[in-house]
């Protein structure tokens, strides 16, 4: 009698499970009002409406059943930056597309060999791999990659998502003459952080007008910049601890992205403003003959410049890499940096900043003085424009030509590029995704609210400041252009390597470049010297 | 005509035979091979045929405006051919300033290491090879560096060395952010770790000398210094030579210690050649070189080897 009353308990719990209904997954809820509530694995929810997600999508659709995609990506753990997400998205994603996800998380060191393996050989191991813009030479040069339209973009079936959202100077970094081949995901510029509570304090204002005669205020030139942080630099100015305080904080190491800070800093030292032709808007290389532009006498004021502004931080940082600066800044310990976007949702990370609140952020600076390529003289100007610029990474998904599944795989990092999916990940400082379409920005400038941002724990002022810097940034009228050619791996390596022998004294400034340039000649002259100008040409998108 | 038995070694010796050949020697002449060629790989696609994605059931799945989702057979074929550029890529590695710096580095980092530890490692065999109490317990103590993987040992003198507020942070010196000190830093992570090793080959060896032989030498010349020099250095200078040859071999594969604390940095103050070649591989894809710059440094460590076994050889005879 027990068994049979037990057997009917069983049956009816089974009855009663089996009605629930179908679309109520574990990650996946299907609501009556036509959205559906995409739920993380830590309970975080992300509320999409179904066109947006894509028609190919439903309770009863789905879409990639049987098909399995490999993404190579780097690793930075399943709560890291660019592989966090990926993480994140792969248990919703392969309940609403039937898929299986294998992530393929390398090394930094190790991605571009493996991506390159693969696509040289044509093994098709990895579907897509989300890639730094700096790769795109050898990818186009290769005809490695797919254009999205060929894959879904545009049509209605998978996560909707446009070119248009993204501010012209980032979507250049997704095309090649004019084809889209990335799908979009994060946007890397370094823009300039500081403590509003060092510029606004009443001490050291008056400490700082009785010094140099002038008025404390968040620096308009990079002049002003070196000066406010040398005054900062050695002072206990907020008696957080016993310990004096910096004025900058910088990543310098060799081999750790140290370049990028030269190179968002020398823009405005380097770069000659006006439409782009032979004399102006170009930084890298003559547009007509690949003579290195590295070595101008505008790049040399701008690692002397550099140098002296290192003088007002940590002589140890010649040695750190973006960890070990950034916990300085977050810490409280230095008043100025300029970094990536991660520095202003993490500022708002209380487990790691103690400056959330106080952390404000502008478009880097300008220099007074910059170097005219046609005139060939260093001009001084009392109205520097803002210079804005893509530095990094701009990590995002491309997909192979020898993917076996190529739909899918668009399918799947379309799914990431979604607004309500992005503004999720770039609101979370974890992922390592950082804002760059307008629909990140706040309003007026862009379409999100403050209540977005509020619901992920950043505070008001930092996060206005934040998106004003990074617009500013990004729609900026001259803007350092991307170098995206085939070996820039290889041209950067080597500027990395000269400027931190600059930085640690072991070459002067002009050995240092001119060492650069030297070397770029040589690379130049081996990979082919017509081939590299018209790849050069066609990314900066020059027209003789 | 070879005996059944002989045969039966052979078979099992097969196994390891196989096994070093293909993963070792193998490859090794076709890195040799590939520093004296261009090579260039090409997937060449001769069709594309598009088939449709079929569900579960068989049916072709479609899209949205019912169109059927196909996929893209692609014939393809690798061509890869190989150009023979004899020694050009060989003149390229050596004209290289990087290279020649970073062989420099490599010379005065292995020389500099290896003395001291050789040094180091002699002293303390000679403290512990006497009763202490608990040399047993502190012996297996100063070993256990040997036992440590080199990127975690790096990680950890990074923060031992760190400027701001490591231990070390008191004494004002820049350990990483200095062109001169740097390499200084590098070494001391090696010196650090292989000490130990030396220590115990030596101590083993010093153990091996018999009593007697030291007492009969202490009591004819009554000097500590000239029992070593004229009777304890003498019998272990096999060993020494061994310990030079296998530490000399190690060191100069330098790329652990820089990879998780230096970088190759700052500049090229720490680039060893192993981390140059890696990097040249697998960063920027020039394998040729890699190659080149990998066989000169063997070339170079083959005929410091050679060098000593001949010295070693005179000694004997």
């Amino acid at each position: 009698m027990y068994n049979r009353i037990f057997s009917i308990i069983i049956t009816v719990i089974s009855v009663i499970a089996f009605c629930v209904p179908a679309f109520a997954g574990e990650f996946v809820n299907w609501n009556d009002d036509g959205t559906v509530t995409l739920t993380h694995e830590d309970g975080t929810e992300i509320l999409i409406d179904r066109a947006t997600l894509g028609a190919a999508y439903g309770p009863d659709d789905k879409p990639f059943e049987g098909e399995t995609i490999t993404i190579l990506a780097l690793d930075s753990g399943p709560k890291g930056g660019i592989s966090g997400p990926l993480y994140s998205a792969r248990p919703i994603w392969e309940e609403l597309s039937g898929a299986k996800v294998e992530l393929a998380l390398v090394p930094f060191a190790d991605l571009y060999s493996k991506m390159m393996l693969d696509m040289k050989n044509g093994t098709g191991l990895y579907d897509a791999t989300i890639t730094g813009a700096f790769f795109y030479g050898d990818l186009v040069d290769g005809n490695y990659i797919v254009p999205v339209e060929d894959i879904g973009y545009g049509t209605p079936d998978y996560g909707q998502w446009s070119y248009d959202s993204i501010p012209p100077n980032l979507r250049k970094l997704h095309e090649w003459n004019g084809v889209g081949y990335g799908v979009m995901n994060d946007f890397d510029g370094q823009v300039f952080y500081y403590r509003t509570d060092a510029i606004n304090n009443p001490e050291m204002a008056a400490q700082y007008k009785a010094e140099t005669g002038d008025d404390l205020r968040v620096p308009e030139t990079l002049q002003e910049l070196l000066q406010i942080s040398a005054f900062f630099n050695g002072k206990n100015w907020d008696k957080g601890d016993d310990d004096a305080d910096y004025g900058t904080v910088l990543h310098l190491k060799v081999g750790e992205q140290g370049h990028y800070h030269f190179q968002s800093l020398s823009a405005s030292f380097a770069i000659t403003p006006g439409p782009l032709d032979k004399y102006h808007g170009v930084y890298w290389f003559d547009p007509d003959d690949m003579t290195p532009l590295i070595n101008s006498p505008g790049h040399k004021a701008a690692l002397n410049f550099l140098k002296e502004l290192h003088k007002t931080g940590p002589s140890a940082q010649i040695g750190w890499s973006l960890g070990e600066a950034w916990d300085v800044f977050l810490r409280g310990k230095a008043v100025f940096t300029f970094s990536w976007g991660d520095v202003g949702s993490l500022c708002q990370d209380e487990s790691r900043s103690n400056i959330k609140g106080v952390c404000g952020s502008i478009a880097i600076p300008s220099s007074t003085t910059y170097y005219d390529h046609e005139k060939q003289v260093m001009v001084e100007t009392d109205d520097p424009v803002t210079y804005g610029n893509t530095t990094g990474g701009t990590w995002h998904g491309v997909v192979s030509q020898f993917s076996e599944n190529p739909e899918a795989a668009y399918a799947y990092l379309s799914f990431m590029a979604t607004e309500p999916w992005h503004m999720w990940s770039a609101a979370n400082g974890w992922t390592g995704v950082d804002p760059g379409a307008y629909f990140n920005y706040l309003e007026p400038k862009g379409t999100a609210t403050m209540d977005q941002y509020d619901a992920y724990g950043w505070a008001p002022t930092d996060i206005q400041m934040y998106s004003d810097a990074y617009h500013e940034n990004y729609t900026a009228p001259i803007s350092l252009e991307y170098l995206r050619i085939v070996g820039t791996p290889e041209y950067w390596d080597i500027m990395d390597k000269n400027l931190s022998a600059a930085m640690s004294g072991q070459k002067t400034t002009d050995e240092a470049l001119d060492d650069t340039a030297a070397s770029w000649n040589e690379i130049t002259g081996r990979l082919g010297k017509d081939r590299v100008l018209k790849m050069y040409q066609e990314a900066i998108g020059y027209n003789q | 005509m070879i005996r059944w038995d002989k045969r039966v070694k052979l078979l099992f010796l097969l196994p390891a035979v196989i096994w070093v050949l293909t993963l070792t020697i193998a490859p090794l002449f076709f890195s040799l091979y590939l520093s004296f060629t261009d090579v260039k790989r090409e997937v060449v696609i001769s069709g594309i045929t598009e088939v449709p994605i079929l569900d579960k059931e068989g049916k072709p799945k479609t899209r949205s405006d019912g169109s059927v989702r196909t996929k893209k057979i692609k014939d393809k074929k690798l061509e890869i051919t190989y150009d023979w550029v004899g020694l050009k890529k060989y003149k390229r590695v050596v004209n290289d300033q990087e290279y020649q710096d970073a062989a420099k580095f490599t010379f005065i980092y292995v020389i500099v290491s290896v003395v001291i530890e050789i040094i180091l490692g002699l002293f303390l065999a000679f403290l512990f090879n006497r009763r202490i109490y608990g040399r047993g317990f502190m012996r297996s103590l100063m070993i256990l560096p040997i036992f440590a993987t080199p990127f975690a040992i790096g990680f950890m003198f990074f923060t031992i060395l760190f400027e701001v507020s490591g231990p070390l942070a008191w004494m004002g010196i820049p350990f990483l952010s200095n062109h001169n000190w740097a390499p200084f830093s590098v070494m001391l992570v090696d010196i650090w770790q292989w000490t130990p090793f030396c220590f115990l080959v030596f101590l083993a060896a010093l153990q091996g000398i018999p009593d007697d032989l030291i007492e009969a030498a202490t009591l004819d010349t009554k000097s500590a210094y000239k029992v070593w020099t004229s009777v304890i250095l003498p019998l272990l200078q096999p060993i020494i030579v061994l310990v030079i040859l296998l530490r000399v071999a190690e060191a100069a594969k330098l790329y652990d210690y820089i990879a998780s604390l230096t970088k190759g940095g700052p500049g090229t103050a720490t680039q060893s050649v192993s981390f140059l070649v890696f990097n040249k591989a697998f960063k920027m894809n020039d394998f040729g070189y890699a190659s080149a710059g990998s066989f000169l440094m063997l070339i170079v460590v083959m005929i410091f080897v050679l060098l000593f076994f001949t010295q070693l050889r005179k000694t004997y005879e």
